[in-house]
């Protein structure tokens, strides 16, 4: 559906995404997981063609195209984060978008089958004022004016952030419904874990506007200080000391890649090479992905919070538990720099 | 003191008995009002839109122009307007001195900035995702100014409410490009102006209470259009 190509972003001087080659294939739901400011709503304002990248090129089904092209103008459709309701009613909102596509045809059934999708009943929701909706509600309403649209692309920016838990759901149902109904490609920034690992075909990890394939790691920013020993490392709040390569010049924030990181009991830790270092942290939760097989294990170290994903039977031998008290094992040469 | 008195009992008299005078200065004042406010929506609100939305180079130069001509004395515009519109001025051939379509025009002047002022801030203050969610609906450059200025609609039903106030109520502009003269040009502030300065109190305070009485009038119909919309 989608192929970037070296595409580098800015906003004013500064450097807000760089990605460097990727596919999303169609009707596929991918996960995008970072922190505040990583990028993730920068890269789906591009993906959304609401804004062009300062640099690169963005393919939508092997076409270069721009926004307010027809293209994509009814294809691809955002839900921001704190979606914006227009100062109309109910129905006004979720009929807009086909109205201005011309498209009434059956416009009533059709509203009411989209407010029924994220669980609003028509006959007390459609003719209610913007203003008289709770914030999850406002968010379903927002939902279901693209979702009416039976859009290629639905692009989700954190759609159950501020919402409780049964909106959430809800949010999640419908939006899994564009994939199964019409086959939609789902892109999805957002925390919530049972989106990413239960729904989610792949999770892509942003951080500092670069994205990392694998899965959710740590970055661990400075400041970082060289030890008596002519160690980098960096303190961290409960006195446990990281200890890094030297980085190149510029640099700031290590990563912790999951991928080389091992998880041990106390006690009962292997002999540590001269490069292996460790840290002690508890579980702080578990998911099991959808595959049955891989367990999303949370293990909060000081004020650093390291996901790793530890295959099932491992999380069975170790007999881990929230709570439960861990060492993370790590190769102080391979971390590196962001 | 009982001029004030006198000219509320000949402000009733007058709307009451259809005095042939005030009735013409109403109709005048109105008809030259209306003109002006409709060319001034119409040109006021894209140039605001577009102010308040783009970002272009001397945006903030421009910005500060229309803030300043938001403080044109009347005076001034019914001086420049009779200066182009005279016989011997650059549109002297056009006929336009001495008839409400001139007053009209100095009157857009006097409104325009503030039209323009009003709905590029409203535009301005709108939700930043605003944009994202019509572009994201579908909308195209055209929809989506359509879309933004009924999304600030109130913003805008205020800059034609303080517009239509300035234009109503304003004297220089009907005086110097009106003439001023009776039964043709003559509206409810030059005749207020011109009884005042003969010594008839009371007929230009009844006048002038007539001149609130419209501007009521329109405020309750503005402020009815607010609460449906």
């Amino acid at each position: 559906m989608y192929h970037i190509q070296d595409v580098d972003h800015y906003y004013g001087e500064k450097h807000v995404l760089a990605i460097e080659d990727i596919s999303i294939p169609e009707a596929s739901i991918i996960g995008l997981i970072g922190p505040n400011g990583s990028g993730k709503s920068t890269l789906l304002k591009l993906l959304g063609f609401i804004e062009e990248p300062s640099y690169g090129s963005i393919l939508f089904k092997g076409q270069k195209v721009v926004p307010y092209s027809s293209e994509i103008r009814f294809k691809v459709t955002l839900l921001t984060q704190e979606p914006y309701l227009l100062q109309r009613t109910v129905f006004e909102n979720i009929a807009y978008g086909l109205k201005i596509r011309g498209d009434t045809k059956e416009l009533n059934k059709r509203v009411e089958e989209a407010l029924a999708l994220v669980g609003l009943a028509p006959e007390s929701f459609a003719r209610r004022r913007w203003s008289d909706l709770s914030g999850g509600e406002a968010q379903r309403v927002a939902l279901a004016a693209r979702l009416v649209l039976k859009p290629e692309v639905l692009l989700l920016d954190e759609p159950t952030a501020s919402v409780d838990a049964d909106s959430a759901r809800l949010i999640r149902d419908a939006s899994l419904t564009a994939r199964e109904e019409w086959g939609a490609t789902i892109l999805v920034a957002t925390h919530d874990w049972q989106w990413l690992f239960e729904t989610c075909d792949s999770v892509r990890h942003l951080l500092h506007g670069r994205l990392f394939r694998g899965g959710l790691g740590c970055a661990v920013p400075g400041p970082w200080k060289f030890s008596k020993e002519g160690f980098l490392q960096k303190e961290l709040e409960d006195g446990q000391c990281l200890i890094a390569p030297t980085p190149l010049e510029g640099k700031q924030v290590a990563i912790l890649d999951p991928a080389r990181l091992r998880v041990a009991l106390p006690g009962k830790v292997p002999l540590l090479k001269w490069n292996i270092n460790s840290l002690k942290g508890y579980v702080s939760r578990l998911f099991l992905e959808k595959n049955g097989e891989i367990v999303q294990t949370a293990i909060k170290v000081a004020e650093l919070v390291v996901a790793i994903r530890l295959e099932r039977k491992q999380v069975e031998l170790l007999k881990l538990y929230p709570g439960r008290e861990v060492i993370i094992l790590y190769d102080s040469d391979k971390m590196e720099w962001l | 003191m009982d001029f004030i008195q006198d000219g509320f009992i000949q402000a009733f008299a007058l709307l009451i008995k259809l005095d042939p005078a005030t009735y013409s200065a109403i109709s005048a004042t109105l008809r030259a009002s209306s003109l002006a406010m409709a060319a001034s929506l119409i040109l006021g609100l894209p140039l605001g839109y577009i102010l308040g939305y783009f970002d272009f180079r001397l945006k903030n130069q421009i910005r500060i122009i229309v803030d300043t001509l938001l403080s044109l004395p009347t005076v001034f515009i019914g001086l420049v307007i009779y200066a182009l519109l005279t016989r011997n001025g650059p549109l002297g051939e056009m006929g336009l001195l001495f008839t409400i379509p001139g007053i009209a025009i100095g009157q857009v002047i006097l409104s325009l900035p503030i039209i323009i002022a009003l709905t590029a801030t409203a535009v301005e203050a709108a939700d930043r995702n605003l944009r994202i969610t019509l572009m994201s609906l579908g909308a195209n450059r055209r929809q989506i100014a359509v879309s933004t200025l009924w999304e600030v609609r109130l913003g805008i039903l205020a800059a034609a409410v303080t517009a239509t106030g300035r234009v109503l109520t304003e004297v220089g502009i009907s005086l110097m490009v009106g003439g001023n003269i009776k039964w043709h040009t003559r509206t409810i502030t030059t005749s207020i102006a011109l009884e005042t300065s003969k010594g008839e109190f009371g007929l230009g305070i009844a006048l002038g209470l007539v001149l609130l009485l419209i501007a009521l009038v329109v405020n309750f119909t503005l402020s009815g259009l607010r609460r449906r919309i």
